[in-house]
């Protein structure tokens, strides 16, 4: 096959289009849909790509993090307690493959695929007015930013979310009928996980965040502002096991299908799964690479158009974040600022 | 949201100009990339209104990076919607429209024959690394190097290394 029978294989007539016709389409979908256009900015910020990327890869964590488990079999210990950060590169082909397991499915019902999974005490997100409270409410000491680049003014806004338990037991049924409902054949889950039980742990949390909408939620439309600057400070996840082994349960994800040879591996390459939370990064929009802050190693991760940094660490038994529209070294001195 | 009064027949102004020229002057181009992944224009079509609508959503007109960013986001999301094509659906817009003006054969046996290769060949793209997959559809809707360099984000250098490893790696999944 040379090089014109691939472009006969990939088609060799252009579509005749109407672009006046598909401009009156579009026109009318974003009145029909009350779309808004992003507001003109000034300076670059977040993308949509970004967030979405963050927003994918968010759900792959669940299932990364879920690796990260070691234990005894019959006996409950506490096996996972992050002790350092490590990127973990997905690629689209990953994200596609865990959004056609989850489509449309929120976090509990794609847990669902797996198993059964319950809050024991669910996350409720609340809004307090100053940092002293959020503190407060959270029970440590939240840290801030003693310098801020010129881009972020004004106030932050704070966000506290409680300690939130929850309880995840395998189910070989329900892994059978979910595959089933995909059309697609999943390998047997082990009988020795089948009925095994995580517990997990996340929280308190805070979120201070700079440049969201002061107004009503939702007034500029579909659309939602940007955030300029997000700052996460939570206790670190934990999880505990009352069967499943980290070479059982790593084994057995890495068996499904759709996950890349380079998700495989870098899964493989966690020295301590037991003390490391992996950071899923998109491989195609963002580079990242260990980082120094607060005197600890931490990650950074760069949307790959320069745009959005995020730098990620955990110290003290706290996990800390830093997003925002910055350069890398606008973000360390950001984070290695907080006191 | 107050929205402006619908004017029969005439197309409602609710875009800036600036929009108004990135659409026309890119709808076509975005179109033909998405194509090449799913070779059927209406699909193709559909996959383009989404990508503008992402785009106006969250980025401004006038961003030195637009048509990047649309060139890429019709690959990737033509590559996605491949792949969310179970065998079956995939097998019957194969057969929905002729694999190309020479391939519009009166022999049924023809027609058929370039359908099952059709369909074959949006699996090897389904099935292809992502930056592969894009990196084809891109060149063969008609990219420069350059345009594809900055649609991709990877050097213009390095342009042509990918893209024979992607020409290889078509070659061999579809042997």
């Amino acid at each position: 096959m040379n090089n014109t029978d691939i472009e006969r294989a990939l088609g060799t007539t252009e579509p005749q289009v109407n672009a006046d016709d598909a401009l009156a389409r579009f026109q009318a979908r974003v009145q029909s849909e009350g779309i808004a256009p992003v507001v003109p900015i000034a300076r670059p910020r977040l993308t949509s790509r970004w967030m979405q990327g963050l927003a994918a890869a968010a759900g792959v964590v669940i299932v990364a993090s879920a690796l990260a488990v070691s234990g005894v079999a019959g006996s409950i210990l506490q096996i996972f307690e992050p002790k350092s950060v490590v990127a973990v590169p997905i690629t689209q082909g990953d994200l596609t493959a865990l959004n056609t397991a989850c489509a449309g499915l929120n976090l509990q019902e794609c847990m669902g695929a797996y198993g059964t999974f319950v809050w024991t005490t669910q996350p409720q997100p609340k809004e307090v007015q100053s940092r002293s409270l959020a503190s407060a409410a959270a029970g440590f000491a939240v840290l801030a930013p003693a310098t801020l680049p010129a881009s972020v003014t004004g106030d932050p806004r704070y966000g506290v979310v409680n300690r939130s338990s929850a309880t995840f037991t395998f189910s070989a049924d329900a892994t059978r009928q979910s595959a089933a409902r995909q059309n697609r054949t999943a390998p047997p889950l082990p009988a020795n996980i089948d009925g095994s039980k995580l517990f997990i742990t996340g929280g308190p949390a805070v979120i201070q965040i700079w440049g969201a909408p002061a107004g009503t939620p939702g007034a500029s439309g579909a659309y939602p502002d940007v955030p300029t600057l997000v700052i996460g400070q939570a206790k670190a996840p934990t999880v505990s096991s009352d069967g499943v082994t980290v070479d059982e349960l790593r084994a057995y994800l890495l068996s499904q299908p759709g996950i890349s040879p380079q998700l495989a591996a870098a899964i493989r390459a966690i020295g301590d799964p037991s003390s490391t939370l992996p950071v899923p990064v998109p491989a195609e929009l963002a580079i990242s690479h260990p980082v120094t802050v607060q005197g600890v190693q931490g990650l950074y991760v760069g949307d790959n158009t320069g745009i959005a940094s995020a730098v990620i660490w955990q110290k003290d038994g706290m996990m800390f974040e830093v997003i925002g529209s910055f350069t890398e070294s606008q973000a360390l001195a950001i984070a290695n600022s907080m006191h | 949201m107050t929205l402006p009064a619908r004017d029969p027949g005439h197309v409602i102004a609710a875009v800036s100009p600036a929009f108004e020229r990135l659409f026309r002057s890119e709808y076509a181009r975005v179109v033909g990339i998405a194509h090449r992944v799913l070779a059927d224009q209406a699909e193709a079509e559909d996959v383009a209104q989404d990508v503008f609508i992402s785009f106006y959503r969250g980025h401004p007109a006038d961003a030195s990076y637009g048509r990047a960013w649309l060139h890429a986001a019709a690959a990737h999301a033509a590559l996605n919607a491949v792949r969310g094509r179970d065998r079956r659906s995939r097998r019957e817009a194969a057969q929905a429209v002729p694999l190309d003006a020479t391939a519009a054969q009166d022999d049924p046996a023809e027609t058929v024959a370039a359908s099952e290769t059709r369909d074959e060949v949006r699996a090897v793209l389904a099935r292809m690394p992502e930056r592969s997959a894009a990196i084809l559809a891109l060149r063969y809707a008609g990219l420069s190097y350059a345009e594809i360099a900055a649609a991709l984000d990877v050097r213009a250098s390095s342009v042509g290394t990918l893209l024979r490893r992607a020409e290889d790696a078509f070659r061999r999944e579809l042997r």
